[in-house]
């Protein structure tokens, strides 16, 4: 009854806020749309594509050849459906979570108990119980539903929208033991925005935790799969364009080679504004490096056990490395926060994440209205607010990541910090 | 020197036509004063190139006609603007240009590589005339597809629109060092004939003034079996008469000093002054005209005062000079105007208007194209036209998106404008955030955004001075009555401020942004590579002691 009210709730927020007056405004903020995923941009590509004129010849729209005749379809035949079909996308992606967390707390359970034996005794009352943990998938679902960041990216009408809704369908069907689902869910997530390209690692690991059996079958046959299935959307995507592989420039080398500078919530734009030409090809290769390919192995390798840690810790971090995020992308990430609610006591920067993370949403859109319209401050101001909420975001991964492994430790040598009678503190070495 | 040289002259002159029997020069001057107080003066120095190979022309300029022939163009335009022309009040020029430089060229069939082409012609024109013609690329050409027609005697009828680019610099200054290679492709360049009336000190005084070239091909006799090369050398200005503070005019009042007389290798000079004007405000022709035209065309009646002018070696000096009774006069407006300006506030979306009004009784076909340059990407979904999104008056559109660094925003529109109306064409733009070493010096003094051209097929001509397709001197103009008269007109150009970053500090940027990625990059890799131990801290240190140990570290 109360999960009905939530999503009634937030649903009706959701519909109304699209029909209010201020939707206009909200869809072409610089946070919410970004030139991959604006409605703006959407309703270009599919004007073109109506009018016979390829919307990848031009600069106007970076979305998949699949999304453009999916929404073509929906113009063409209910169009007044779109701000009904937006929400209840949304509210499935919050379904899907909430599902995809009951499913990821039984993982838990299960690891718990494997690894029951390495607990110290007086750590004994740290584990969680089911009760506990059952909890939580709520809390996932409340904050889905109420986090302003998804509600104001659904209510700009963005593909993040879908985008999302892919990707808690992948973590679901994971989750559940539905490989196939899960990997052409990922694989359509990638072939619109490519850094989701990333979950296919811990959703490997997931499948062949969940379907018993060899793992290292379970991990070829999910790899398969999923390069199956995107090769199979690029070949689609290009049969819908008659047989041409030109729209790759436009989606995924334009979200590797960034040539629009439009501000957003990310690192990239201001950083290749101000770039020196001779510079700009290695930074754009470091960038990338970074967000794609950097941080995956070792913390695979770190966290092997984890595979619902390293799922949070990759969303969240490619979303502060990726060349255009919005918010849509953070509140997804910020879902699966309250799995960690254990992890919230060994946390240290709670409050200075918190409060970076209220003050800089208030102070972006205040600066860039001084920028933008009344040309009393310059980029400067809207840059350092979004460096501080990119650091805000970091700070918050590696916080947990921190917490995560202080909890590890004093699960296996309980709570005392003295060695040999004198007093220690925890150092990495 | 004197008068035995010039004697000479003429007769070295004279001896040569005999010989090469090729090149014809033609040099005129038209005057039309415009309702209440402007002065419209147009040079046109038209050369006649007979002969096939650039070798053996003796009149025309030798380096314009190797560009011509080495980059096989079949027909040039190319004009230099400052000022605006204002359609309403003034009616139509004879030739029309964009404000800034403006280059539009066609290329013969063979030339298959067109792109290439173009950008070394463009180079080539720019040394010619020292303009920054070089900045013409990719990104700011253009190939109309109906809005421009040639004017050249082609092997077919068709507009081979393939052969054909278009580019505009509206940022571009005109200035002395334009106009002075400009002379130089005159054959008297500028000791004698018309361009001696081109003083760069008086012209670019001009609320107006615009010099152009045109190269095109024309039959040399009714049945069309020979081709002449015609280049058009044309300067229009327009002065006004409030500065001079008097409404009567003269050649030393308008170019600071008399014609000395015609070019002596000019076929034809001749001075046309439009006195049509004189039954609403009386003035009299100092000295008075050898002949007077009547023209009829179109529906229109225009009477031209005709002056030969001879190369004697006199000083003429054409004047007006005006009754003492002012009566208040307007000029009656031309059957399509227009006007265009920038929507919206702020730097991140706005839109570009454009109204065509239609005040003739019947309906008019217009072409008209936007152009809109990378950094302006327009959106065509948000194309309205009186508000509409679908709108009947569209007969047929051609749109080329733009891509950022490499193509321009192409749009064009075949209307129908109905009899006495405005039509307003809107459509919306974003802003676009450029790279900071894209921005030119004073970035904040805003880009220029190109005109709009708009072509349409007068049924009147009413307030209309170009010359028939098949006319090349201005006697053609005579009772040339049409079915239609073809116009090729520019809008104004516009200014948006596009937002900047700050330029004084790359560095910074770099800095902090790579900071906060290593803020990410340090921890990750410690926790990854690190494993968390129990360390004994010794016993408590204080403050001072601590401080104390500095400095003993720093005295080993």
């Amino acid at each position: 009854m109360g999960a009905i009210i939530k999503y009634l709730v937030a649903g009706i927020l959701r519909y109304w806020l699209i029909h209010t007056d201020y939707w206009q405004i909200l869809a072409n903020r610089v946070e919410i749309a970004t030139p991959l995923n604006s409605w703006k941009r959407l309703i270009e590509g599919v004007y073109l594509y109506d009018q016979d004129i390829n919307p990848y010849e031009g600069d106007s729209f970076h979305e998949s050849p699949i999304i453009l005749i999916i929404f073509h379809f929906l113009f063409k035949r209910a169009p007044y459906i779109l701000p009904l079909l937006f929400t209840a996308i949304d509210l499935l992606t919050a379904s899907l979570l909430h599902k995809a967390s009951k499913a990821f707390v039984r993982i838990f359970l299960n690891c718990q108990q494997k690894n029951q034996s390495d607990v110290a005794d007086e750590s004994k009352d740290m584990l969680l119980s089911r009760e506990q943990l059952m909890e939580t998938s709520e809390y996932v679902l409340s904050v889905y539903l109420f986090n302003p960041y998804s509600i104001l990216n659904c209510v700009g009408m963005t593909t993040t929208v879908v985008q999302n809704a892919l990707l808690a369908a992948a973590l679901c069907s994971a989750a559940n033991g539905f490989g196939i689902v899960a990997c052409a869910c990922l694989a359509f997530a990638t072939h619109q925005a490519l850094y989701p390209v990333l979950q296919i690692v811990p959703i490997a690991m997931i499948l062949a935790e969940v379907n018993k059996g060899c793992d290292k079958c379970s991990y070829i046959r999910t790899l398969l799969a999923f390069v199956v299935s995107w090769g199979f959307l690029i070949y689609i995507s290009a049969y819908i364009m008659d047989g041409s592989y030109n729209y790759v420039y436009n989606t995924y080398g334009f979200i590797l080679t960034i040539p629009d500078l439009k501000p957003n919530v990310g690192l990239f734009w201001y950083f290749f504004t101000e770039m020196f030409e001779h510079f700009r090809l290695l930074f754009i290769c470091a960038f990338q490096i970074n967000a794609l390919a950097l941080y995956i192995v070792p913390l695979t390798l770190r966290f092997k056990k984890e595979p619902l840690l390293l799922i949070t810790v990759l969303l969240a971090l490619s979303t502060v490395f990726r060349s255009y995020p919005c918010i849509g992308d953070v509140g997804f990430y910020m879902a699966f926060i309250p799995l960690w609610r254990h992890l919230f006591s060994f946390m240290q920067q709670k409050f200075i994440v918190a409060c970076a993370f209220i003050i800089t949403s208030a102070l972006g859109p205040t600066v860039w209205h001084l920028w933008i319209y009344s040309g009393s401050a310059n980029a400067n101001f809207f840059f350092g607010v979004t460096l501080s909420f990119a650091t805000a975001q970091i700070f918050l991964i590696t916080d947990l990541l921190f917490a995560y492994i202080k909890r590890e430790f004093t699960l296996r040598n309980g709570f005392s910090r003295m060695v040999d009678g004198k007093p220690a503190k925890l150092v990495l070495r | 020197m004197g008068r035995s040289t010039f004697i000479l002259r003429v007769t070295i002159f004279l001896i040569s036509l005999i010989c090469v029997q090729g090149d014809t020069f033609h040099e005129e001057l038209v005057i039309k004063p415009f309702l209440p107080a402007h002065l419209y003066t147009y040079f046109q120095f038209i050369t006649l190139v007979n002969s096939e190979s650039s070798e053996d022309t003796h009149l025309s300029p030798r380096s314009l006609l190797e560009i011509v022939s080495r980059f096989q163009v079949d027909e040039l335009h190319f004009t230099l603007t400052e000022g605006q022309w204002r359609h309403r009040q003034w009616g139509y020029p004879v030739f029309d240009a964009a404000p800034g430089a403006e280059l539009y060229a066609w290329f013969t069939s063979e030339v298959k590589d067109v792109d290439s082409q173009w950008k070394k012609l463009s180079a080539a024109l720019s040394g010619l005339f020292c303009a920054s013609l070089n900045f013409i690329e990719n990104f700011n050409t253009i190939t109309p597809q109906m809005a421009l027609w040639p004017m050249s005697a082609l092997p077919t009828n068709k507009n081979i629109t393939s052969q054909l680019r278009y580019a505009s610099l509206p940022r571009e200054i005109v200035c002395t060092e334009n106009l002075t290679p400009w002379k130089k492709l005159l054959p008297c360049e500028s000791s004698q004939g018309f361009s001696a009336l081109l003083n760069s000190r008086m012209i670019h005084n001009t609320n107006y003034h615009s010099i152009g070239v045109h190269v095109r091909k024309i039959c040399a006799s009714k049945d069309c079996s020979e081709i002449n090369l015609e280049i058009k050398q044309t300067v229009s200005l327009v002065y006004d008469l409030n500065i001079i503070k008097s409404m009567d005019w003269s050649f030393t009042k308008l170019f600071g000093q008399g014609l000395p007389g015609a070019c002596p290798l000019a076929t034809s000079s001749k001075v046309y002054v439009d006195v049509t004007s004189n039954a609403t405000r009386p003035f009299q022709l100092v000295p008075p005209p050898e002949s007077v035209i009547y023209s009829q065309r179109g529906g229109s009646d225009t009477t031209f005062a005709l002056y030969n002018i001879k190369a004697d070696g006199q000083m003429v000096t054409i004047g007006a000079k005006h009754g003492s009774k002012n009566a208040l006069t307007l000029s009656t407006p031309p059957p399509i105007y227009f006007n265009r300006y920038i929507l919206g506030y702020g730097k991140e979306f706005g839109g570009i208007v454009t109204e065509l009004i239609n005040n003739f009784w019947t309906p008019i076909e217009v072409v008209v194209l936007e152009n809109a340059p990378w950094w302006l990407p327009i959106q065509l979904s948000s194309l309205r036209i009186n508000g509409e999104a679908k709108s009947d008056l569209v007969l047929s559109r051609y749109y080329s998106p733009g891509r950022s660094r490499q193509k321009p925003y192409h749009l064009e529109l075949l209307m129908k404008l109905p009899p006495r109306s405005t039509t307003t064409l809107t459509i919306d733009f974003e802003f676009i955030f450029l790279k900071w070493q894209e921005y030119p010096p004073d970035a904040n003094h805003g880009f220029y955004v190109g005109s709009a051209i708009i072509t349409a097929n007068l049924p009147t001509a009413r307030n209309y001075t170009s010359l028939p397709i098949s006319g090349s001197t201005f006697d053609s103009i005579i009772n040339a009555s049409k079915p239609w008269y073809p116009a090729v007109l520019r809008t104004n150009g516009a200014m948006v401020s596009l937002p900047t970053p700050d330029f004084s500090m790359p560095y910074n940027v770099i800095c902090l942004a790579c900071t906060v990625v290593a803020l990410a990059f340090g921890p990750l890799h410690n926790i990854c590579t690190k494993e968390l131990v129990l360390k004994p801290t010794g016993t408590p240190v204080s403050l001072t002691q601590k401080i104390m140990n500095l400095f003993k570290k720093k005295q080993d």
